[in-house]
Order: structure tokens, then sequence, then C-alpha cells
């Protein structure tokens, strides 16, 4: 989670605003070290050790998330799987000159990928496959921006906003009543924005093409992967999503990702705010 | 009679819960934002409410209800 | 494994609109599930985790055209202290001091000059509360003592909720036992008179929507013992006094104008006689840095007790039957307006002002005449209160 972490807290006194941002920060930084994949003490690193052997023991709330990961793949028809991430062993974004992979080296990823094939109960997961991986990533992050926001609000904090990394979780209004006003990036123009949202009491999470990617032959190739074809979402430059819980606009922005032409109907299937831009930089909004 | 208008009271009240039943559309636990603000709970300030009901026992005839085992007092 | 191409993926995407709702609603149910996503607020009934402290004084002041009569003056205190996850315990002081005369009640006067009126009130109560998974019970006992009126009560609730926690029921019972001690009477000295009361309460609470709630109970009350007033002359009542009441609230929240509008309406009915309508509504209006403003407006009409006798005295009266002149128990409307400010401060500490203005008529009465020959009773109390939460 190297990127920006924010908490704004108002309308309360400082020692207070301090207790409850330092709570929210440990959180964040417990849930950080507890599922990342980079750390050998993880229980993500221990899960993807035991691939191919043993089942693993997992708490309530590993077991809690696994499930949230279940219903997203259920609901995205499979584009959204935590199992995907092993597709970075062919899509090297930092390599220098670029390449894409042949159909071959992901047809040999293709026993490793499937949420569907990995055993899991309310206690134990089991990856059947050597060499398969789970990567929390596409949910670990919202998941902490949802809970640093409750653990201010169980605090007091009336109005506060939570920022891991663009993924924004507002408690409450701004103090003065109004509702918070946040900018959605321009996807070609990091320090350009393209719209601006207003959040009461809601989150909204942005996936776009332009967070890791590569350009070859006029091409761009970004790192949101579909695990079905093992290549990257190209049909739209970054979808946007207002929902209720950091987690679910993060969930619903990335299946809108790898959704194709069929992202506005999912979209206002779930009935959230949304803002889509697409490969030529047009805007579609929910209204 | 008294009796009978009670009875009365006790089913229109329960006819009006229940007919409330049928048209709800209860709210799923995140869409209880608003129902945590203060100003939607009945029991919001317990002393104000304690404080006010014995002011009006005080003037009127028989005053109370939604609370058992207050006590008496000699105001009435 | 799954598709290969795009094309396939559209293809199969052909489900029936419905199975692809309950996954959308499986979805938000998992995330909604995952520890620490919902405030503790938002389930509500599970023990409350905040401490509260509370001070709120009441200045009270009655008058009838003319007369000044009575002044109170109350200042009270409220605790509120979890002791563990599932244990609260809360309780409250209150103390009256008295001064002025008493109600007249009448504009003929009958040689009943009013009681005595005890120069203070204390009051002490205190609750126990234990949540267990989908229920909670909760002990209480309260005490009060006046100068020639003592009273014990002791009470128990039993509440429980639905699994979704949008319905809960409760079950009541109350006991008191009350003395009256009153030296001077003008009934000649009353006593050590007991009173015995018991209540009962069947109670439910209904969210109907995201920004609405409903609560409703009934409550009988039994009371047996000495229900007259040993400082009104020739006061004679039932022994026996059964109530039934019929309470309703209905709070609803008004996201645009961020306000909440909160109705009220009681019916009760008195083996006395004095039947009562009682119709309340406020409109909380949160304002700009931490203001909240409450306009109340309250309306009750009641009938007399069947043995309420209009003045002047002797008219109606019996020797050796029920009788009684107290205004209280006579036929009449009643309206109360109030106002009150409260504010959020810094530290968690909320302030709050309200004033309230009450005048009773017997002319106000709805649905029939009101008794006559009443002086025009009106009533104002302030309220200061204070109250930290940590």
């Amino acid at each position: 989670m190297a990127s920006v972490h924010e908490i704004h807290l108002c309308g309360t006194d400082r020692a207070h605003a301090e207790r409850a941002a330092h709570d929210a920060i440990a959180d964040v930084k417990r849930i950080e070290a507890k599922y990342s994949r980079y750390r050998d003490d993880s229980i993500t690193s221990a899960i993807n050790r035991a691939a191919g052997y043993e089942a693993v023991a997992i708490d309530d709330e590993t077991a809690s998330l696994l499930r949230y990961a279940d219903r997203c793949h259920a609901l995205s028809n499979g584009s959204f799987d935590i199992t995907s991430g092993v597709l970075r062993r062919v899509w090297d974004f930092k390599r220098q000159p670029p390449r894409v992979p042949s159909q071959d080296e992901i047809d040999a990823l293709r026993p490793l990928i499937g949420w569907q094939h990995v055993e899991w109960s309310d206690d134990h997961v089991r990856l059947p496959e050597r060499g398969m991986e789970l990567d929390f990533g596409g949910i670990g992050k919202e998941y902490a921006a949802d809970r640093a926001a409750t653990i201010c609000r169980e605090r007091g904090i009336a109005h506060a906003l939570v920022n891991l990394g663009g993924d924004v979780r507002a408690i409450g209004s701004r103090a003065d009543g109004s509702p918070w006003r946040i900018g959605i990036r321009h996807p070609r123009n990091a320090d350009a924005t393209i719209a601006t949202i207003t959040l009461d009491d809601e989150a909204v999470a942005t996936s776009g093409d332009y967070e890791r990617y590569f350009e070859l032959d006029g091409c761009r190739y970004c790192h949101l992967l579909d695990p079905r074809t093992g290549m990257p979402a190209d049909h739209w430059q970054s979808a946007s999503v207002v929902a209720p819980l950091a987690i679910l606009a993060g969930s619903y922005a990335t299946i809108a990702m790898l959704a194709c032409d069929r992202a506005p109907a999912f979209l206002r299937a779930q009935r959230v705010r949304f803002l889509l831009v697409d490969k030529e930089g047009a805007q579609i909004a929910s209204h | 009679m008294r009796c009978s208008r009670s009875i009365e009271a006790l089913l229109t009240a329960l006819a009006v819960i229940a007919l409330a039943g049928c048209t709800l559309q209860p709210p799923k636990p995140w869409e209880k934002g608003d129902l945590a603000r203060a100003s939607m709970r009945f029991d919001a300030d317990p002393l104000e409410t304690k404080l006010t009901q014995h002011i009006y026992q005080s003037k009127e005839g028989a005053g109370g209800g939604g609370t058992v085992g207050g006590g008496g007092c000699g105001c009435n | 494994m799954a598709a290969t191409s795009g094309a396939t993926f559209a293809a199969t995407r052909t489900e029936s609109p419905k199975a692809s709702s309950e996954r959308s609603a499986a979805l938000i149910l998992a995330a909604l599930a995952l520890p620490g996503i919902l405030p503790a607020a938002a389930l509500a009934q599970s023990a409350p985790d905040e401490r509260v402290i509370a001070l709120r004084y009441y200045d009270y002041r009655d008058w009838q055209p003319g007369v000044d009569r009575m002044s109170v003056k109350s200042p009270s205190l409220y605790a509120f202290v979890p002791l563990s996850d599932s244990l609260t315990v809360e309780g409250s002081l209150v103390y009256d001091s008295v001064s002025g005369a008493s109600p007249l009640y009448h504009d003929a006067v009958s040689g009943a000059s009013g009681r005595g009126i005890g120069d203070y009130r204390s009051a002490a109560d205190a609750k126990v509360t234990k949540y267990f998974g989908g229920s909670s019970l909760a002990v209480g006992a309260a005490y009060s003592h006046e100068q020639d009126y003592i009273s014990r009560a002791a009470s128990v609730e039993w509440r429980t909720w639905s699994d979704d926690r949008n319905r809960t029921y409760a079950i009541g019972f109350g006991a008191a036992k009350d003395r009256i001690n009153a030296v001077e009477g003008v009934n000649a000295p009353v006593l050590d008179q007991p009173r015995e009361t018991y209540d009962y309460l069947l109670g439910i609470t209904q969210v109907l929507d995201a920004a609405s709630v409903v609560e409703s109970s009934v409550t009988w009350s039994d009371g047996r013992g000495y229900f007259s007033d040993p400082y009104k002359l020739h006061d004679a009542r039932p022994n026996h006094r059964r109530i039934f009441a019929w309470l309703t609230h209905y709070n609803r929240y008004f996201a645009a104008p961020g306000a909440t509008l909160q109705l009220g309406y009681r019916y009760l009915d008195d083996s006395f006689g004095d039947r009562s309508h009682m119709l309340e509504a406020s409109w909380v209006q949160a304002l700009p840095y931490g203001l909240t403003l409450t306009p109340t407006i309250r309306y009750l009409t009641q009938a007399a007790a069947h043995f309420y006798r209009d003045p002047p005295f002797p008219q109606g009266f019996v020797p050796g039957g029920l009788y009684t002149a107290d205004e209280r128990l006579s036929a009449f409307g009643a309206v109360t307006l109030g106002l009150r400010v409260a504010k959020e401060l810094p530290h968690r500490l909320t302030i709050d002002v309200a004033f309230n203005a009450y005048r009773q008529r017997g002319d106000w009465r709805l649905g029939g005449d009101g008794s006559p020959g009443l002086a025009k009773l009106s009533a104002r109390w302030i309220e200061f209160g204070l109250a930290k939460r940590f």
C-alpha cells in the first residue's frame, strides 16, 4: 500500500481526534501486515506456501474476506478472482522493453487460476495446485478504509474522510452539513480532474488503466487482468463508483473495468452512482 | 364499559402495527445510518423524559404510560 | 476453466435478472458481515459502550390570573456506565425544592385552600441491563421521598429483537409500594396510609424504512389503597384505580432539511373516568455548527373523573360519597408550546436550553364541555441541560 493515505477529522477536539486517528491508522497497518503477499509472516503467504499441500487454518476475519471474494466472483461471472495474481508472472509491467506474453505462456498458467477450485470453509482454506496464489490486494485496502471509518465513528467522530490511496470513505458530511467534494482524476493527466462527485456517508473508488501499464505498438496494456482470458482490461480508461462502503465501491469499479460494454448496465443494476471513461476519453455517468 | 374500551384500543393498536407490517420496507443494516441519529431514538434523553413526565403528572388527571415501576408521588 | 475469450464471456451473461440481483444482494451481505464494518450504533440494542453523565436543571413556575402559585427548582443528575460488553448500569437523582403558595384550583374558593406542599422532593432510581445475544433484561428500582409521601418501586423489563434488528418486543412488570403520612391534612391526619400499584407493559418497536421508526406500547396499571388528597376538604376518591394507556411514537428523518419529525399520541383510560387523548409533535432541525433547534407542540384533552364536582361547594356533594374538586380531575384541554436549542461542543459535550409554556382551559376540551368555573392555569418551565459522553 505504497500510496497516499490520509484521514481528515473535523468538528471535534484535537486530542480526541488524534486518538481516533491513531486507532484507525493502527488498524490499517494491522490489515496491511496480515494480508500483504509481500510479507512472509502474513496469512496470505502462509496460504500460498501451502498451495498443493495442506489446508491452512484461518480466523473469522479471513473467512469473512474469502466469503466476500466468493460473492464477488459469483457476481462478476468469474472476472473478479483473487487467484488471478499469478498472471503477473507473465505480465511484467516493469520490464524494459515491455513485451506481451504469448498465448502459450498464458495457457500454461490456466491450471493455477480459478477461485471455483479453491477448497474453503469457515475455518480452513486450501489451494489445490502447487503454484496457486491468493491475493487480497483487490479488497484489502478498501476493507481497511471501511474499518478505519467505523473506528472513527465509534469514537464519536461525526465528520471524517478516510483516503487510502484514492479509495475514499466519508463519515457523515462536512462539519457545516454540506457533502464532501471529491475530484475524479483525469485518466491521462495525473494533475487534472475530470469531475467532482459529492459524498455523504458513502465511499468512492476508482479503478483505472493508468496505475500500472505499458504501451506497445500503440496499445496500452494495464495491470487489470481478466482471469478468463489472461488479457488486460482495455474497454475503459477508468471506472469510478460511489457505494455505501469502500469495499463495495472498489469491487464494483474493478468488475466494471473488466465488463467491457456491459459495465454501464452492470453498475445500473447495482444502483450505484458511477462515472466511466471510455477508450476515447468520453464520459458515461449514472445520471 | 371501560374494560371493553381498553380492549378496543388495544386491538386498534395491534391493527395499526399489523397494517404497517404489511407495507414495510425494512432497511438493510447499511441503510440504518439515519436511524442511529439521536433525534430518531425514543430513549435519547431519559432524564428529560422523566422530568417532563413528572410535570405533566402533577397537572393532569392520569399520566404516564410507556414505562413501568416508576413509583408514585404525592402530587396526585 | 471458464471462458477463453471475450465473446464467450458475453454469452455467459444471459442469466435472469433475478439471479443477478440475488448475487448483488449476496455481495452486499458478505460486505456487511466483515468484522468492524458496521458501527455499533447501527447494531441497535447491543450494549452501548459509551459512558454518559448528564446534568439537568428545571425551573418551573405556575400561576392563575393575578396570583403566582408555585415555583419549583429541580436539579438532577443522570449517569450511564457500561460495566462490560453485555452489562450496563444507569441511574438518576432528582431534587425538587418547592416554594410559594399551592394552587387554588378554583375561582370560587370553598375552604379547600390546597395542600400544604412539602417543600422538597428527592428521588433516586437505578437500572441494570444485561444484554444477551438477541435480548436484554433490565431490573430497576426507584425511591422517592417527600415530607408526607414515600414511594418505593421495582421493575423488570425484557426485550427481544428480530435477527435484522428491525423489530423489538418488550414486556415489563413494575410494582410500587407507597406510603402517605399527612399529619397536617385538612381531612384530619392521614397516617401511614398505603398504596400499592402494579404495572404491566407490552411494547413493540418497528423500523418502517431507512428513515422512519414507530414504537407502540400498552400499559395497564392497577392500584389499590389511599388515592384521596389529604389536603383538600371532603376529598374522597375510590381506593381502587385502574389505568390503561396506549402510547405510540413515530419518528421520521428528512434528509433534505436535515430534520426529524417526532410524533406522539397517547390514549389513556382511567377507572376514575378522566379519559384523555394526548398528541404531541416536535421538529428537530439540525443547523450548522452543531446546533439543533426543536420546536414542540402538545395538546391534551381530558374528561372529568366521575366523582368530580364543579364548584362552588357543596354543589353535588353527598356526605359519605365520593367527591373531589381537584382541578386535575376536571374536564379541560391543555396546550404546551416549547422550544429547545441544543449545541454540540468540543470534548463531546452537549448543552441545551429549553423553554416551555403550558396552559389549561376548560373550554379547550375537545368533544365535550369543559368543567366551568376554573381559573386558567398557566405554567412555564425552563430547562438547562449538559451532557458529556466519553
